[in-house]
């Protein structure tokens, strides 16, 4: 398990300047996250390398990211090329080479094949998978490579999102992960969360095991109750169907089936995607990039899925139930009364309120019971959470609402009760679990 | 400072100046409730012990629509009803008057604790029009009427004064820009701490980076922040009570060594034609520094360990620089140069990240000025921290160099 960062300050800066990262090649650039983070990386590193499999394609990757930087200084610091040209001689010169190609097991190996022959013998070597194993991407490579291998896992879009993973593997150098870690804390602004190499890390293990349950959802209740029900209020500024979305059905695919195929925790079934989503993939259905997904725009209206269907109505012909217990509570979060606001929602009656508490009182469950096997403590889960995902973090929910309403609430909702929370709540002691003083709690808690 | 009237520092809190709180769907008195209970949870006090409060802030009734500010103090708690409060405004120096009226209020023995609250919501316009509210700062129909964006071009003269009398070169501002920004990625409450900035981007001149008055470019310039920060002043009866129940010795419990507050006159045009002579070009900011200086009993700038200056605009740092004696008057780009600036340098300016990159809530940011001088001498300043900081000063100016209110705070 990896041990919770205990750098000082002092350390972060001294590491940060302990060495000199002159050179990154990017490897994928003209993907999403290959020109986000190579724009980030200009900030502070004069010379990024972007490859791709052509020229033409690394210079749409730069085009990208200069739109992102908003900045000269993106053009002025990169030089594209492509992986038959140019790779051998880019990464012999690289301090750092950052894997951002698809999330292609064999796609990965290969290109590392390459990289392994061809790098300096202190060259770092990251790769922004999102949940490939660290291990399996450089077994039975050399020493040299796995001591300078680690997964560095920035969230989309990196400009904006900070929260970012850090993982090593079994062989790799902790003076690197540590060097590392003090770079993107001092230089990129970066909030680092180590995690274990386990199927998704921590983020997306818990944030798309409740993304997938509202998907679930969806196919009886509909998006816009979905979204609603799991709006806001519940600690997050986008609802997860939108997210959904936003990230890709594609995407949204690969990650709950990787855990659902390598890991088999309390909430198994969660993990599995919905029939109807498989079945739209296939149709092409993919979110945003495409024509659309649980939502499209049609001019000035959204169009709403029936997922069972496949068929799109407008949002204005989609009547809701009574919800008004969300009003109330918004209308005590807009005066930071989160705590009031969330006992207005404990307390709130009816089916669809109750669906709603068993999804918040799900994602707390399953949370605190992958301490141990994500991260070593609640802590870095809640602050991948926070700041990777931009919802309020498990002990934020838990502290806001105390710990014997949040353990009534997974027992409601007929959800295995975390020790670490029964303990707490036993001790009838107040206890905080988010110990963060420079994150203040309630921007998790969204009015309206 | 007469013996027992010393006014200490129990600590306090800031919210996070990166939150939108327009976009939170979030009311003012939200702003005021977070900051206030963060701050009483910080410091472990019950509200109950509060005796009074102050609240600095420049122009809510424009920005929110809301007057009265020292009332809604007491919508924060059942306990504060009733007590006695109050707000000042000295636009961006309201935060520093609101810590003087407190502070003057525990060595007068009127009160043991206040509650100082600085707080500013600048999100709720458009930018143009906030830029038109900033503008009643300055003598508004003199100076602002009916020019957009009035404060960048008033800073940009103050550029083109030094220029004039000691030469000024672009790459030294963008320098005190990057400065700022970099030191703001390690703050966790700073607004800027995600935004793409280096020195090539602070010095380019297209569209990237454009002009908004005179040679100020967007890089040089502070932001439109929405932030609170709530800290509390004690006297040294209550200061000792306070460090016994926390395990502490008084000593361990920093407090405010000395103060300097000037005005000087409202225009621009006259402030610079009243330093002609002079050797500073603000000679009254210059006074407010050494007065502190010399209530503290510290000879100079070498006797503090760090500056939390007022980075309005890169211009106004350039002067702080000077102002402090850090160099000769005019000299202010050996420093820069010299990379003296910096957290582990030999006079580190704004390790918070300053106006600039920590952002700018307008009434708030006197206060976040003394909150992040108390975390430095208290080794709280996190991933900022310049090491072993003993003694810290602040410098807060409202207007085009106005009124400014300068504190020290030590061990």
């Amino acid at each position: 398990m990896p041990a919770s960062s205990q750098l000082s300050p002092a350390q972060v800066r001294e590491l940060a300047r302990s060495r000199n990262l002159q050179h990154v090649v990017v490897l994928g650039a003209n993907g999403t996250m290959g020109f986000g983070s190579g724009a980030l990386f200009t900030q502070a590193v004069p010379r990024v390398t972007f490859l791709a499999r052509s020229k033409a394609k690394a210079e749409e990757g730069l085009a990208a990211a200069i739109g992102q930087g908003r900045s000269p200084t993106v053009a002025s610091r990169v030089e594209c090329g492509d992986y038959d040209g140019d790779l051998e001689r880019a990464v012999g010169e690289a301090d750092l080479v950052f894997e951002a190609l698809t999330e292609d097991f064999e796609i990965k190996k290969e290109i590392f094949d390459r990289v392994e022959k061809a790098r300096r013998d202190d060259g770092i070597v990251a790769t922004v998978t999102s949940g490939l194993s660290i291990n399996a991407l450089c077994k039975g490579r050399s020493d040299s490579f796995r001591k300078n291998f680690l997964g560095l896992h920035f969230f989309n879009p990196p400009n904006v999102i900070t929260g970012t993973e850090l993982i090593a593997g079994d062989d790799t150098d902790p003076a690197v992960v540590d060097f590392v870690e003090a770079f993107c804390r001092a230089h990129l602004g970066r909030e680092m969360i180590r995690t274990a190499d386990t199927p998704a890390f921590a983020g997306n293990r818990v944030g798309f095991k409740v993304l997938n349950e509202a998907a679930q959802l969806a196919d009886e209740l509909g998006p816009v109750l979905v979204d609603r029900l799991v709006g806001p209020y519940t600690g997050r500024a986008l609802t997860p169907l939108a997210t959904i979305d936003l990230v890709g059905w594609d995407i949204h695919r690969a990650i709950v089936d990787n855990v659902y195929e390598n890991t088999n925790d309390e909430a198994h079934e969660t993990n599995k995607l919905p029939e109807t989503m498989a079945k739209l993939i296939e149709k092409g259905v993919l979110g945003d990039k495409t024509d659309g997904g649980f939502f499209k725009r049609d001019g000035k209206a959204r169009l709403v899925l029936d997922p069972v269907s496949g068929d799109y109505k407008p949002e204005a012909e989609i009547r809701l139930p009574d919800l008004g217990y969300i009003d109330q509570v918004s209308s005590l979060y807009s005066q930071a009364r989160y705590g009031e606001g969330l006992q207005v929602f404990l307390a709130a009656e009816g089916e669809y309120a109750a669906i709603a508490r068993k999804v918040v009182a799900g994602y707390i469950s399953y949370a605190f019971h992958r301490v141990g096997e994500v991260t070593d403590t609640i802590n870095g889960i809640d602050r991948i959470m926070g700041m990777g995902f931009n919802w309020a973090p498990p002990s934020v929910l838990v502290d806001t609402m105390g710990s014997a309403s949040a353990v009534s609430m997974i027992e409601g909702a007929g959800l295995p009760v975390p020790e670490l929370l029964a303990e707490a709540a036993r001790s009838g002691e107040p206890k905080r679990f988010f110990h963060h003083p420079t994150i203040n709690a309630g921007r998790f808690f969204v009015a309206g | 400072m007469a013996a027992g009237s010393e006014v200490y520092v129990l600590g306090g809190f800031q919210t996070d100046f990166a939150r939108n709180w327009t976009k939170e769907n979030k009311h003012f008195s939200a702003l005021m409730r977070e900051s206030v209970l963060g701050a009483l949870e910080a410091c472990e006090l019950a509200p109950e012990e509060i005796e009074s409060a102050h609240v600095g802030n420049f122009a809510a009734e424009l920005y929110c629509m809301q007057g009265h500010l020292g009332a809604f103090f007491t919508e924060v708690h059942p306990a504060f009803s009733g007590l006695p409060t109050g707000r000042h405004e000295a636009a961006c120096a309201s935060g520093s008057i609101a810590l003087l009226a407190a502070s003057a209020e525990i060595e007068a023995g009127r009160y043991d604790l206040q509650a100082v609250v600085g707080i500013e919501q600048m999100k709720t316009v458009s930018a143009s029009e906030g830029g038109a509210y900033l503008g009643t700062a300055a003598w508004y129909a003199e100076e602002a009427d009916g020019i957009e964006f009035p404060f960048p071009k008033l800073f940009g003269r103050l550029g083109d004064e030094y220029d004039k009398r000691y030469g000024l070169k672009d790459e030294h501002l963008a320098e005190i820009s990057r400065l700022n920004y970099d030191n703001a990625k390690l703050n966790a409450n700073a607004q800027t701490r995600t935004w793409y900035m280096n020195k090539e981007h602070a010095l380019c001149r297209t569209d990237d980076n454009p002009a908004v008055g005179g040679r100020i470019r967007i890089a040089d310039c502070s932001q439109v922040t929405d932030g609170a920060v709530t800290m509390f002043l004690a006297s040294r009866d209550y200061a000792e009570k306070y460090a016994r129940g926390m395990g502490k010795k008084l000593e361990d419990i920093p407090r405010i060594k000395g103060w300097g507050h000037n005005t000087a006159r409202l225009r621009f045009d006259d402030k610079v034609a009243e330093s002609q002579d002079d050797r500073f070009v603000l000679p009254h900011v210059r006074s407010t520094v050494t007065n502190a200086m010399k209530r503290a009993g510290i000879a100079d700038v070498n006797g503090v360990d760090g500056i939390e200056t007022h980075d309005c605009f890169t211009t106004s740092e350039y002067m702080a620089i000077d102002h402090f004696g850090i160099t000769e008057p005019g000299e202010s780009w050996k420093a820069v140069e010299a990379g003296w600036l910096e957290i582990d340098g030999k006079h580190p300016i704004n390790p918070s990240g300053g106006l600039i990159g920590a952002g700018h809530p307008v009434g708030a940011t006197g206060v976040r000025q003394l909150l992040d001088g108390y975390k430095q001498v208290t080794g709280t300043a996190g991933d900022y921290q310049v090491e072993g900081a003993k003694n810290f000063q602040t410098l807060n100016i409202g207007g085009s160099g106005t009124t400014s209110v300068s504190f020290i705070i030590g061990r």
